[in-house]
């Protein structure tokens, strides 16, 4: 049988189509449930935070206090705000995602029990648990 | 040999074809056509509202050999309130952009629903502006309008415009509110009253306009329910009876154009609240107060009888207590 002269290309291609198959599998792109992909990131913190009212401007006043290490977030909103419509915003850490979901309008008006949020971190094993604490500002 | 020969042929040909073909054709006025002619656009926009004038441009014209313009006249299909009219000077804009008004005729007559003019000079084109004024009855209803011409030959042109709906909702812009003073706003009656006036009709009082300056905090200009918590309205005792409790839910960046959202420089509103806004509006979880009231700021109201919804459009704030506001209201 005549060598053929693109015998070496073909080898070359096979071994490129071979390493593709191996690592762009699935397996090597796991996704969650919400379908946000699981990376190998174990830290879980909030980086910053803001309240906005209905009229979706903000009712912090000055910049809440984080707190990576008691998990807390303290912060102070304006005289006269309605606590019962409030929606959260949180920057959380690279791959890290929040639980519960917020998809609207939040009541924070239940002072003596401060809402929480759990931080989940990129490689969802870590779970962190940060406390919003309200003290609303008095004349 | 031959072959050279065409071809230098068939070029010269063409060069010369071209030379003479493409000759230039000299310009010569449009003949209009015969005939009285006519042409309508509506020249206002936004939703249609009993108390905002619906305004057109009705253009009528015949060749001057023919003849020249009698009258001209608008039949509205529902009757428009008295400040409807038909304008009796004819406009044109002039070289530097100015609208310069010319008497052809003397002021309209409206007689029910056909409002009408007669030329007293002789002229054979004009562009009359029709302002129509919708009639409280006229809510939720279409109204359709039929302009129409006559000429000294004796032809007239008509132009039909519409439907158009007028809406439900009502408006009392540029209302002027001072603490400690007139400051009892009731969406009722779409009016401001003083202590004493209010005293005498507690059950229509919606909301108080209240200006405070506060250590600590920023109070400001607030429009406040009378029935709300105390801490909102410091230092007011109200007549006995006030105490509604209306709904109140704060609103930024709804600018109201027919609240005067536009009036004045520098203002860019493409907003008009339509009767499908109030409808749809919910304010079963809102507040009954809303402090920290800033200029081209509003709110949304529901009274307490669920009678009315309605919009207060802040158009400006003084810094001695006093603002100007504007009240949209939608009947439930």
């Amino acid at each position: 049988m005549r060598k053929s002269k693109y015998k070496n290309l073909f080898l070359g291609l096979l071994l490129i189509v071979a390493f593709a198959i191996v690592r762009c599998s699935k397996d090597s792109f796991p996704v969650d449930e919400d379908g946000l992909l699981i990376t190998d990131r174990t830290s879980a913190y909030v980086g910053s935070f803001d309240l906005v009212d209905p009229t979706h401007q903000t009712v912090v006043i000055g910049t809440p206090v984080v707190d990576t290490v008691a998990q807390t977030i303290d912060l102070e909103v304006r005289f006269g705000t309605d606590l019962t419509s409030l929606w959260p915003r949180f920057s959380l850490i690279t791959d890290a995602k929040l639980e519960p979901k917020i998809t609207g309008f939040v009541d924070f008006s239940d002072l003596a029990n401060p809402k929480q949020w759990t931080v989940i971190s990129g490689n969802r094993q870590v779970r962190k648990v940060y406390t919003v604490n309200v003290t609303v500002q008095q004349p | 040999m031959i072959r050279e020969l065409l071809y230098k042929t068939a070029f010269i040909l063409c060069a010369v074809t071209i030379a003479i073909g493409c000759k230039e054709e000299e310009y010569s006025v449009p003949v209009p056509k015969s005939g009285l002619q006519n042409d309508c656009i509506k020249k206002s926009v936004g939703p249609g509202l009993a108390g905002i004038d619906i305004e057109f441009m009705y253009a009528m014209a015949i060749p001057e050999s023919e003849g020249k313009l009698i009258s001209a006249q608008v039949e509205a299909s529902i009757p428009g309130a008295s400040e409807t009219y038909l304008e009796h000077r004819s406009f044109h804009t002039n070289a530097i952009g100015d609208d310069i008004g010319i008497p052809v005729a003397s002021p309209s007559v409206t007689d029910g629903a056909v409002t009408k003019i007669n030329f007293n000079v002789d002229t054979n084109a004009a562009t009359l502006r029709y302002y129509y004024r919708p009639a409280p009855d006229a809510a939720d209803k279409e109204v359709s309008f039929t302009f129409s011409a006559t000429s000294s030959n004796g032809e007239t042109a008509s132009y039909k415009m519409g439907p158009y709906k007028i809406r439900r909702m009502e408006i009392a812009p540029n209302l002027a509110v001072s603490d400690g003073n007139r400051f009892y706003i009731s969406i009722e009656d779409m009016a401001i009253y003083n202590e004493t006036e209010a005293a005498s009709i507690p059950d229509k009082i919606d909301v108080l306009y209240l200006f405070r300056t506060i250590n600590g905090i920023t109070f400001g200009h607030s429009f406040v329910a009378p029935a709300a918590d105390a801490v909102y309205r410091p230092g007011i005792t109200l007549p006995n009876g006030v105490n509604r409790n209306t709904k109140i839910q704060k609103a930024w960046n709804v600018r109201d154009i027919h609240l005067g959202a536009n009036a004045g420089t520098g203002n860019n509103s493409y907003v008009y609240l339509d009767d499908e806004d109030f409808k749809t509006l919910n304010l079963s979880a809102a507040p009954n107060y809303a402090i920290n009231m800033l200029a081209q700021s509003g709110i949304w109201v529901e009274t307490a009888d669920g009678k009315y919804r309605g919009y207060i459009y802040v158009n400006s704030i003084n810094a001695n207590g006093s603002a100007v506001i504007g009240i949209k209201r939608y009947k439930l």
